[in-house]
């Protein structure tokens, strides 16, 4: 297995055979991804990095060599943002996938009556519209009459100060995420286990393999990739987490919600320090890469054993 | 590595296409432009604006087309939620940014500073006129050079509005309320008598911190952009907050949302509020009509008893068309008593320019407040607000003064000392010195 | 005992489905009554009468139609395009090797980690110098190329039997064929979940679009509902009623491709 794949999660076996002889279609093939992003995103990338190594005060920009970088180390802030997101990734990602493979795999079932009402319902909050999330949800957290603690009020929990608490905030945060995101990772895991084909299944049946055992040696091991996708991708959600602290608590209580996007565009788009900002962007590429990799390198197929293709 | 060479070669042609050597330093010029007055302006202008702001310009753009021929002013509505997001971005880029652009007055310190090429100077437009506008929001809107950038436009005039109905079956003369201590002392006995809290403020927002600073002529900086957060003043003001909350005097509700149900479920006696609250009582909670009162801000000694909450100004970016025509449409809205008035009668936007105070609108009863001339205690107080100085990081400065407010208010934190500590992180975080 | 495992199983779905749809519960009954009554406490559970005069108000103040018409039209062309894009450029990083591969997969890559944000002001000066601001294209092309669209199709195209692209080359088939007679077919399921993806992402999309448009008319729905959320007034209405309808359009393309789902399915559940 060569390194460059093993990074890239792939499989060998499949890109090397088909690769060596053919290399000028996959170019082809890439070709039109390839020219979008050098010329829409070559630039700003380009212009991001070179700007971290900038200042702007009073309206002149210099060049301050890595003095954005050391300022990373010195800031209480960027530190905390960097726990916060920690928590809440290690926390919610397991969480969500787990809940996300599990609904799939029951939606997929053949005796289940309903199916498409249910997918519908678990996909539904994946599509509100930002705009309608933020109202939504201030509503049904306020700490008077907010609808969860009406509910919660019902069952004779006191209200829950929600917003305004430092763990209690973080909780809402985590909850809030697994609300909107749950349903879209389904969807996914639910297209991935379309692809599994029968004779699998047939196999282990054949072999009296239980329930369990079918899901956990035959589903989850085929789901790898699509698992891996999910995983990274929520992984990278977590780490760039914005849109809902943004929304719900600012940064706040005491910046118990603070994460290092929403630091980074209270520093630009506030405070108009742009060089800082893409300072704590290329850390949180880094950051973020280091968690891609470990997760890439933790779930390839050690056994490497061929899989049957479909004949 | 020929792939590095590939990103190097996609980038230098990325930057030759666009020309721009340095990704977003804004503007190069080494000095702010100027526009000279024109007595008579031709060709179109876009703006920006939102909610009724919008619908106050477009209301008035039709007016002035009319009577300035060869003009089309287009104006668009760019939604508040984020506006500055949009405004942000084209002063960065240095391109992209309409004619006339609307900026509120708590943003106008830090754009200003920030981009001090960025704008317009307006002196030769509407130089001539500091003294007919509201004194806080001129010095808001007053550039590093002393120059004026922006033409004030609605001023967020705060004073006390309180329940009739609560305070009199506490047996509190309303008009008796012109100390904090004489505030906090009508609290508990409404406390006592009706099981109402006294207010229902946004602790973590600092605004009611930040008024009860500006009353005294405080805040979080001084006159020199020293860090003064922790003055005498700024102790007291924070204080009177944490004495009211340990009192259980306080209830503390979320932004705006959390303030309006709050109002709206009658859970407090007194609103330390802007003038524009009027217009949120009025529509949000009609079936409160003659249940309010409004009396100035109590006072600290012999401070000022009002102070700044909101209100915004028109400016003209540096990268305007049509610099000229701008300036001019704006110093025709916002600098004429009449337009200002017809602003406050149709869109409730109450003027930052002093001369349409004495129009008649502002003279009469309102049926909502019991037939109280609220406009008119809100006229006399404009020109009262106490200038501070905003700074350019004032930004900075609000999530650790927020944050201060929270320890010193919930949790029982020495409001000295969580200043005295605010003071210090403000420092660090600008280069700024302590004041003192 | 296997009665009451099939209970049980139907109940906890239920129960989550319930918390799926309590918030959308909520924008139903919050889009049938004045934006005064959703200040009260407690807060209203119930449908009240307000529901056409929100309507009336909703098209009125923002041209609600249209905008709705504008966001059609981007979305989908955003989603045929972006969609072919992401899965061409999905198998070709899956099934072969070429140069520029790493290239592309730093950029995938790159492109996915770097927050958005700052890269909004370079990309935004690209647009400026190019004359695109206020444009359909500016909103539209610079994110055609979808780093996690890419992603999403390699990861599906990595499991792709070799033998299928050999047997299909054996006889006769040009690359393209190949790629749309045999391949794609067999990753249905997955394409269809990317064209769910897409459409979703381009129809919600705020912050881009919000910095490229600058006509009221020409705005797309989140634009549309944006603008009332104002200083000192929200028409929470409004804006309810206004989002419970643009998720409409989301729930049609969500129901038609997940039909692809089903379409595998007997291949592929344990029958219970």
């Amino acid at each position: 297995m060569s390194a460059a794949a093993m990074r890239a999660g792939g499989r060998v076996r499949s890109s090397t055979r088909l690769g060596r002889r053919l290399a000028r279609p996959g170019l082809w093939f890439s070709l039109p991804a390839l020219a979008l992003f050098a010329l829409f995103f070559a630039y700003p990338l380009f212009a991001s990095l070179l700007q971290s190594f900038f200042t702007t005060k009073g309206g002149v920009s210099r060049p301050v060599g890595a003095a954005n970088y050391v300022r990373l180390t010195e800031d209480p802030l960027v530190a905390q943002s960097l726990v916060n997101a920690l928590i809440i990734l290690v926390v919610q990602v397991p969480l969500m996938i787990v809940l996300a493979l599990g609904i799939a795999y029951v939606l997929n079932q053949s005796w289940l009556r309903w199916r498409t009402g249910f997918r519908l319902a678990y996909f539904l909050p994946a599509v509100t519209t930002l705009v309608a999330y933020s109202v939504v949800f201030r509503v049904m957290l306020a700490t008077d009459g907010g609808l969860v603690n009406q509910l919660l009020g019902v069952v004779g929990v006191p209200p829950v100060d929600w917003l305004n608490n430092e763990v209690w905030a973080k909780v809402a945060l985590i909850a809030s995420i697994t609300w909107r995101w749950t349903g879209y990772n389904m969807v996914i895991i639910l297209a991935g286990l379309q692809a599994i084909p029968a004779e699998q299944y047939e196999a282990a049946r054949v072999d009296g393999a239980g329930r369990w055992a079918t899901f956990s040696q035959v589903v989850v091991p085929q789901l790898r990739a699509v698992l891996v996708f999910t995983t990274v991708t929520s992984t990278i959600g977590a780490l760039q987490l914005f849109d809902e602290n943004f929304i719900l608590t600012g940064g706040g209580p005491n910046n118990a919600t603070l994460t290092p996007v929403l630091y980074l565009y209270k520093v630009a788009f506030r405070q108009f320090d742009f060089g800082y900002a893409n300072a704590i962007a290329w850390l949180l590429v880094v950051i973020i890469t280091i968690a891609s990799a470990l997760q890439f390198w933790f779930t390839r197929d050690r056994d490497a054993r061929p899989r049957k293709a479909v004949r | 590595m020929k792939s590095r060479s590939i990103v190097a070669l996609a980038a230098v042609t990325a930057l030759s296409l666009t020309g721009c050597a340095m990704g977003g330093t804004g503007p190069a010029a080494t000095s702010a432009p100027a526009v000279t007055a024109s007595a008579k302006p031709t060709g179109s202008i876009t703006v920006w604006s939102w909610d009724v702001a919008a619908t106050a310009l477009k209301r008035l753009a039709t007016e002035y087309q009319s009577s300035h021929p060869d003009t089309t002013i287009d104006v668009v509505d760019i939604g508040y939620d984020n506006a500055y997001d949009k405004i942000s971005v084209g002063l960065q880029a240095g391109s992209g940014l309409p004619d006339l652009v609307t900026i509120e007055t708590d943003h106008a310190s830090g754009y200003l500073s920030q981009f001090p090429q960025g704008f317009v100077k307006l002196d030769s437009v509407i130089g001539d006129k500091k003294a007919d506008f509201d004194p806080s929001k001129w010095a808001a809107a007053t550039g590093t050079d002393g120059g004026i950038y922006m033409v004030p436009w609605d001023s967020g005039t705060v004073a006390l509005y309180y329940r009739s109905d609560y305070l009199k079956a506490a047996g509190v003369d309303p008009n008796s309320l012109t100390t904090w201590d004489a505030l906090i002392a009508a609290g508990e006995r409404i406390k006592a008598t009706t099981g109402h809290t006294l207010m229902s403020i946004d602790v973590s927002s600092g605004a009611t911190f930040g008024m009860l600073m500006q009353q005294q002529g405080a805040w979080i900086f001084d006159a020199q952009g020293n860090v003064s957060v922790n003055s005498p003043q700024a102790v007291q003001a924070l204080t009177v907050l944490k004495t009211i909350h340990d009192k259980g005097l306080l209830k503390n509700v979320k932004g705006w949302d959390g303030r309006v149900s709050s109002t709206k479920a009658g859970d407090s006696a007194v609103h330390p509020e802007a003038v524009w609250w009027i217009g949120t009582l009025e529509s949000e909670m009609k079936e409160l009509s003659g249940k309010f009162g409004v009396v100035p801000l109590p006072a600290f000694g012999d401070s000022a008893r009002t102070a700044a909450n909101g209100g915004s100004n028109l400016a003209v970016p540096a990268q305007a068309k049509n610099p000229t025509l701008a300036a001019d449409f704006a110093a025709w809205v916002l600098a004429d008593a009449k337009n200002q008035a017809s602003m406050m009668e149709k869109e409730g936007l109450f003027p930052a320019y002093l001369p349409a105070l004495t129009e008649p609108i502002f003279n009469q009863p309102d049926k909502y407040f019991g037939g109280q001339k609220v406009y008119q205690l809100f006229a006399e107080q404009t020109a009262k607000i106490p200038p501070v100085n905003f700074t350019g990081d004032a930004a900075k400065a609000s999530d650790i003064v927020g944050n201060a407010v929270v320890a010193a208010v919930l949790n029982g934190k020495d409001p000295k000392t969580v200043l005295d500590d605010a003071a210090k992180q403000i420092a660090t975080a600008t280069g700024r010195q302590i004041a003192g | 005992m296997k009665r009451l495992g099939l209970v049980a199983a139907y109940a906890a779905l239920a129960l989550g489905a319930v918390v799926s749809l309590l918030p959308f519960w909520w924008m139903a009954i919050a889009s049938t009554h004045t934006t005064s009554e959703l200040f009260a406490t407690p807060l209203p559970w119930l449908p009240g009468p307000q529901l056409l005069e929100n309507l009336a108000r909703l098209e009125q103040s923002t041209e609600f139609a249209r905008v709705m018409l504008n966001s059609l039209g981007i979305a989908v062309v955003y989603t045929i395009f972006s969609t072919l894009v992401s899965a061409m450029a999905g198998y070709g990083l899956a099934k072969f090797r070429f140069r520029g591969r790493g290239v592309l997969l730093g950029l995938v890559l790159l492109t996915m980690m770097i927050p958005m944000q700052v890269l909004l002001v370079p990309l935004f000066q690209m647009m400026a110098s190019i004359g695109w601001i206020d444009s359909y294209q500016a909103v539209i092309l610079p994110f055609l190329a979808n780093a996690f669209g890419i992603f999403l199709m390699r990861q599906a195209f990595l499991d792709f039997p070799d033998s299928l692209v050999e047997a299909s080359r054996i006889d006769g088939a040009g690359e393209l064929r190949t790629f749309y007679r045999v391949v794609l077919p067999v990753a249905l399921p997955q394409l269809a979940a990317l064209v769910i993806y897409t459409f979703m992402s381009q129809w919600n999309a705020f912050i881009w679009p919000l910095l490229m448009l600058n006509t009221e008319t020409s705005y797309t729905v989140p634009l549309a509902l944006n603008r009332m959320i104002g200083l000192t007034h929200v028409d929470y209405s409004g804006l309810m009623l206004g989002s419970l309808l643009a998720t409409l359009p989301l729930l049609l393309v969500f129901l038609f491709f997940q039909k692809q789902f089903i379409a595998g399915l007997l291949g592929g559940a344990v029958k219970g």
